[in-house]
């Protein structure tokens, strides 16, 4: 069960640039969910898995695996193959471009395309786990093609 | 219960987020001055000053402060009209304040000078410790009076503020003041929405690694997952009626639209498509709704009777359009990408007419104020993102620039009255 940090704040506001403004008092519940005591509840989020095995690379607004990612798929699913017990996590992204709630479609479809392309290999589902981060985690937060190439992609990473 | 009082002196980071920018005016503001009526008392200045930034935040508004005026009448009967025709000035707003202990009551007229009378009187009955509220429900009043428009002074503004890694969802009055933390995260909180009585809210949190959606109690901070699944599900929408939530999910392979009955927790499935189906949004009489798709190879809008299940498409033009919110019956807001650009843009479904409304790049999420005619947004400088802001009617631009870290997915509260 999450333990959830619930602090009360209660803040007054005084307006330092022109004087003559207001104070009001005003009550609120903050859910903090950065502070210590929570993480020990939440473990799943705190779990360092460390830096990607593979990544692959997508066009803008397509979730096409492009044939310069094929050949590490294929060593991916022959290691997966060779050993049964690795359970494979794919993060789906995408770049800044768009909406947020498509984009977090979209990336979670491109997670999806490698997990099809490795069961089509085959590779169990059951040992492949997929999730979508949308535009949340890019790699370079720069606003040009190069940033957006990098983003728009797919990681791979062994998780047992 | 355990309360913890913090006074706050001059901390910038909590409570001036929201200072707003005008980029561009009105072409013709209205030239007015706000002035305390038979009184000079430090509450009447307070209230003159709520009443004068509000206004000034429309961009529709020309105020002019005391040390512009040439004469400064007490009440109606002192006014020199020559003074005030010389200056250019529309209409006087008198303010009067009346207080006892229970109530702070303000009378405020409106007198125009070149009829050279008063041209309407309205009351604001509050609370003494509700200064500020109550001053933006005057300001209202006074904007419904010029433009025949409600004003939205007196509603809230639901963001998200990014820094260092740490994401707030934050609350604040729609001048930027009473800011209030509602979840604080080290994962991405997304597409805040509001409940039609503004008593609840539901999110997007990353916070178990995964896009799952929250509902938030206001009052007290009590949070419920949604759709507790393996899957993403993500963004939320109240329906009209706070009956249902409309929300995307993964559950049954592909992104989908569903409708949770909040009580019952019954689920429904509105679409059925092997493309990408997200970002619902109700129409204002809970009937249909309006959501992102790209089964034609590019994402459009479309729209689905929630009764009959027919859909309709509702964009031809572009290849990019997303995120929609309907403006009004026959008109609809969204991301719309024209050559380069991502914009917010208005589409008109009975004359197909479309009209892009930003000039800013890589614009999202959008949000309609409730009076239906000031669509906030999220866009980007650089590397940082920052809240801007179009007015339909007047076409006056603005910008809050967040003093630190980034402002994104603005969400504009309905009306509180």
């Amino acid at each position: 069960m999450k333990n959830i940090f619930i602090s009360l704040f209660s803040i007054l506001f005084i307006f330092a640039c022109s004087s003559v403004e207001t104070v009001d008092v005003q009550e609120t519940k903050t859910v903090d969910l950065t502070s210590s005591e929570s993480d020990s509840g939440s473990s799943m989020s705190e779990v360092d898995i460390g830096e990607p095995h593979t990544k692959v690379f997508f066009d803008y607004d397509d979730d096409t695996l492009r044939e310069d990612s094929l050949s590490d798929l294929l060593a991916i699913s022959r290691l997966m193959k060779e050993n049964s017990r690795y359970t494979l996590l794919v993060e789906g992204h995408a770049d800044e471009r768009g909406t947020r709630e498509y984009n977090l479609a979209l990336s979670e479809r491109r997670a999806k395309a490698v997990e099809d392309f490795l069961v089509a290999s085959g590779v169990s589902s059951f040992n492949i786990e997929v999730v979508g981060y949308g535009e949340e985690k890019p790699l370079d937060v720069a606003s040009n093609e190069s940033a957006w190439s990098k983003n728009r992609r797919a990681e791979l990473f062994f998780i047992k | 219960m355990i309360r913890v009082f913090y006074l706050i002196f001059i901390n910038l980071f909590l409570y001036s987020e929201l200072i707003l920018e005008i980029t561009e005016s009105a072409n013709q503001p209205v030239k007015i001055a706000v002035l305390q009526k038979n009184d000079n008392s430090f509450k009447g200045q307070q209230i003159v000053s709520i009443i004068s930034n509000d206004l000034k935040r429309t961009g529709e508004f020309e105020v002019l402060s005391s040390d512009q005026l040439l004469s400064i009448p007490l009440n109606e009967s002192e006014v020199i009209q020559r003074d005030w025709l010389l200056l250019d000035v529309d209409s006087i707003i008198f303010i009067e304040t009346n207080e006892d202990d229970n109530n702070l009551d303000i009378n405020y007229s409106i007198f125009n000078i070149s009829y050279n009378e008063t041209e309407d009187k309205r009351k604001v009955l509050g609370l003494p410790d509700g200064i500020r509220q109550s001053s933006h429900y005057v300001s209202d009043g006074i904007y419904e009076f010029f433009f025949g428009i409600e004003g939205v002074s007196s509603t809230k503004l639901m963001y998200v503020m990014k820094n260092s890694d740490i994401h707030r969802l934050m609350i604040s009055d729609a001048d930027g003041f009473n800011e209030q933390i509602l979840l604080k995260s080290n994962k991405s909180i997304i597409s805040p929405a509001w409940s039609s009585d503004a008593e609840d809210i539901a999110y997007v949190s990353f916070e178990n690694n995964r896009a799952q959606v929250f509902t938030q109690n206001l009052a007290s901070g009590k949070r419920e997952i949604i759709l507790s699944s393996n899957s993403s599900v993500s963004s939320p929408a109240w329906s009209p009626n706070k009956r249902y939530l409309a929300l995307t999910s993964t559950m049954d392979g592909n992104s989908e639209i569903y409708l949770v009955e909040l009580k019952t927790k019954k689920i429904s499935r509105l679409t059925e498509n092997m493309s990408i189906d997200t970002e619902p949004a109700w129409s204002t009489d809970g009937r249909k709704i309006i959501f992102t798709s790209d089964r034609a190879g590019s994402p459009q809008i479309y729209e689905i009777d929630i009764r009959t299940k027919i859909k309709r498409r509702l964009t031809t033009e572009g290849n990019y359009n997303a995120r929609a919110s309907y403006l009004n019956k026959s008109e609809i807001v969204f991301v719309h990408r024209g050559a380069e650009n991502f914009n917010i843009a208005k589409l008109n479904l009975k004359t197909r007419d479309l009209e892009v409304l930003t000039s800013t790049q890589n614009d999202e999420s959008p949000c309609i104020a409730p009076n239906g005619n000031v669509i906030i947004y999220a866009t980007k400088d650089g590397s940082l993102s920052y809240l801007a802001g179009v007015n339909i009617s007047s076409k006056v631009k603005f910008r809050l620039p967040a003093l630190y870290g980034e402002l994104k997915e603005p969400a504009w509260s309905p009306f509180l009255r």
